[in-house]
């Protein structure tokens, strides 16, 4: 017996109307049971408004520790001494952009991190599909793929200098393997999770290896694709800021390794929140795509 | 819509055999099963659970390969699923990421109809079925009563020649089920169309059925075939005529003995009967 999500429990549908055709002595549907409706602060504690306030604390919160450590040069084994205060930050943020070298720093990383990305997304999902469908493929490509998977992106650093012809093209590859095997895997996964009888219904609905594929295996699979996407992202940007600060010029990693090599502590500071805020708009754009892409898992499971 | 033509939809399941290997061990699931749909026939398979009758239903969709004999759709051989056989799940088997209409409309989608042909079809069966309203719903959004009525309804949206269900209403609960059923045969009385519905239970197989055969424990074998005596079109009320209990009493007696076949062990009829003897303070020490 399948269970029915939770929701369900909740949901009741306005009035079921009686099929025109139906005689007599048909009575409509049993109504699901309605819950007594939250309290009132309970609700204002999962409202919206509730959540924007917790979040603005958090990070005054981390705001204000870091203000006070630095103004009182705290050094209790962890030392404060030489770090620069948040106003000494903020000074540099004007100083910095005062020279178009900054954004271009930060441009060549976003273009590294897309171009990596979206290799990535296309290779690991195409060959996650094909993998997880076909019992053949998955026999002859993973016992390859599982040997190089455990072999971190930044350890093909100086491997990676030797393979391509430039620099650029190197940095690239080695954010395209921080992303492609978090992605594969999901994906493989994805496929593999699908309710058989899903496809068993779609094929005797008229569907083709071809329509099966692009009409029930994708878009089955995609909420584990979106699970890989979502860590691949988190891996290409770690392997992107080792490979720019090992091999690199330019980018927000080499920016933040100079900084620390002219001895400038506000810009080191500086390169890191820089690093953490695109992270965090890359997770938050994959999370937009995700909801874009699925609008049924809203309903199902919130959002996610 | 184009109503299916009764001289069509024709089953025949001649002397089938399936055997599974599984861990190097055979288990024979069907033997010798002979079954037969005429045209707009309403046939029901019982029988007691693990007897194989979803087995023979999965033959006839065309997922498993008969062993030996054969079955035919229209005196051709089913080589493999197709849109002539409409199936319905237990599960539901509903695609989450498709609304109410897209589920309806992917078999004609399939058959490259139009995308306003589609929709109007869709939207004409969903009618028909009282659930024009959610057509934008997705699956999750529905109960598992309306779920089952899009299972259906997306089953029926390609016009096949016969329509197979597995134990439809199984994960429903008993209200719900009983309407259910009533829908079925309200539309069903509609379409004419041959269906082949496999249940274990007794009631909801009179209940529907022209013609009903009850199968053996595995490996499942056709223990009786039956005609139900009820007039048409079928109404709630006659579920508490004497001729519907009459058919269920003589329905239980068959699967009765099936029922405890299938559970194995030393249980016999003598040895249930057994089970009752009152124990008195002394303990179970005097039966032995």
């Amino acid at each position: 017996m399948s269970a029915l999500p939770h929701e369900i429990d909740s949901y009741a549908p306005p009035r079921v109307a009686t099929p025109t055709h139906v005689g007599q002595g048909v009575t409509p549907l049993p109504l699901p049971p309605r819950h007594s409706p939250p309290r009132r602060a309970a609700r204002f504690w999962h409202s919206r408004a509730a959540a924007v306030l917790m979040a603005t604390l958090s990070i005054a919160g981390v705001l204000l520790f870091w203000q006070l450590a630095t103004h009182y040069k705290l050094d209790a084994y962890i030392r404060f001494n030489n770090i620069p205060t948040p106003a000494q930050v903020l000074e540099k943020v004007v100083e910095v952009n005062q020279s178009p070298k900054f954004a271009t720093n930060i441009g060549i990383s976003v273009r590294r991190i897309l171009l990596g990305f979206l290799v990535a997304t296309v290779l690991g999902v195409g060959l996650g599909v094909v993998i997880g469908r076909y019992r053949i493929v998955r026999a002859l490509a993973m016992p390859a793929l599982e040997v190089f998977r455990p072999i971190p992106a930044i350890a093909w650093v100086p491997m990676s200098i030797m393979l391509w012809p430039d620099n650029e093209v190197s940095i690239v590859f080695i954010t395209f393997l921080g992303a492609f095997f978090p992605i594969l895997l999901n994906t493989v996964h994805g496929v593999e999770a699908i309710d058989p009888v899903l496809l068993r219904a779609a094929r005797t609905l008229g569907a083709g290896e071809a329509s099966l594929l692009r009409h029930v295996v994708l878009p089955g699979a995609l909420p584990h694709i979106f699970t890989g996407l979502a860590v691949g992202m988190g891996v290409a940007w770690v392997s992107l800021i080792a490979a720019e600060m090992i091999s690199g010029q330019f980018g927000i990693g080499y920016f933040t390794w100079e900084a620390y090599s002219l001895i400038s502590y506000a810009e080191i500071a500086l390169g890191m929140i820089t690093i953490g805020v695109l992270g965090l708009l890359c997770s938050g754009a994959i999370r937009l795509l995700a909801r874009l892409a699925m609008p049924w898992q809203t309903h199902s499971q919130g959002a996610r | 819509m184009d109503m299916p033509v009764a001289s069509q939809g024709r089953v025949d399941v001649r002397d089938l055999h399936i055997r599974f290997h599984t861990k190097g061990q055979e288990v024979e699931a069907v033997r010798a099963a002979n079954v037969h749909v005429r045209p707009g026939e309403f046939v029901s398979l019982i029988g007691p659970s693990g007897c194989g009758k979803s087995t023979l239903l999965n033959a006839v969709a065309g997922f498993i390969e008969p062993s030996d004999g054969q079955v035919l759709l229209d005196g051709q051989r089913v080589t493999g699923p197709g849109s002539d056989r409409g199936v319905v799940f237990q599960q539901y088997s509903l695609f989450p990421w498709m609304t109410v209409r897209a589920n309806v409309e992917f078999g004609l989608r399939m058959k490259g109809v139009s995308a306003s042909e589609r929709q109007a079809q869709a939207r004409t069966l969903l009618g028909l079925a009282g659930l024009l309203s959610f057509e934008n719903h997705y699956p999750d959004q529905l109960s598992g009563g309306m779920k089952q009525r899009v299972g259906i309804v997306r089953a029926l949206a390609t016009s096949p020649q016969v329509l197979l269900m597995d134990e439809p209403f199984g994960a429903l609960d008993s209200q719900t089920r009983v309407v259910m059923q009533e829908i079925l045969t309200n539309m069903w009385q509609r379409l004419r169309i041959s269906v082949l519905f496999i249940t274990h239970d007794i009631e909801e197989a009179v209940f529907l059925s022209d013609r009903i055969y009850v199968m053996t424990a595995r490996p499942g074998r056709i223990k009786a075939e039956l005609d139900v005596p009820l007039p048409r079109p079928r109404t709630p009320a006659m579920t508490s005529a004497p001729e519907f209990a009459a058919m269920v009493r003589q329905i239980k007696g068959l699967i009765r003995e099936e029922s405890i076949a299938a559970m194995g062990g030393e249980l016999s009829e003598g040895g249930l009967a057994g089970l009752c003897t009152e124990v008195g303070p002394q303990g179970v020490g005097h039966l032995v």
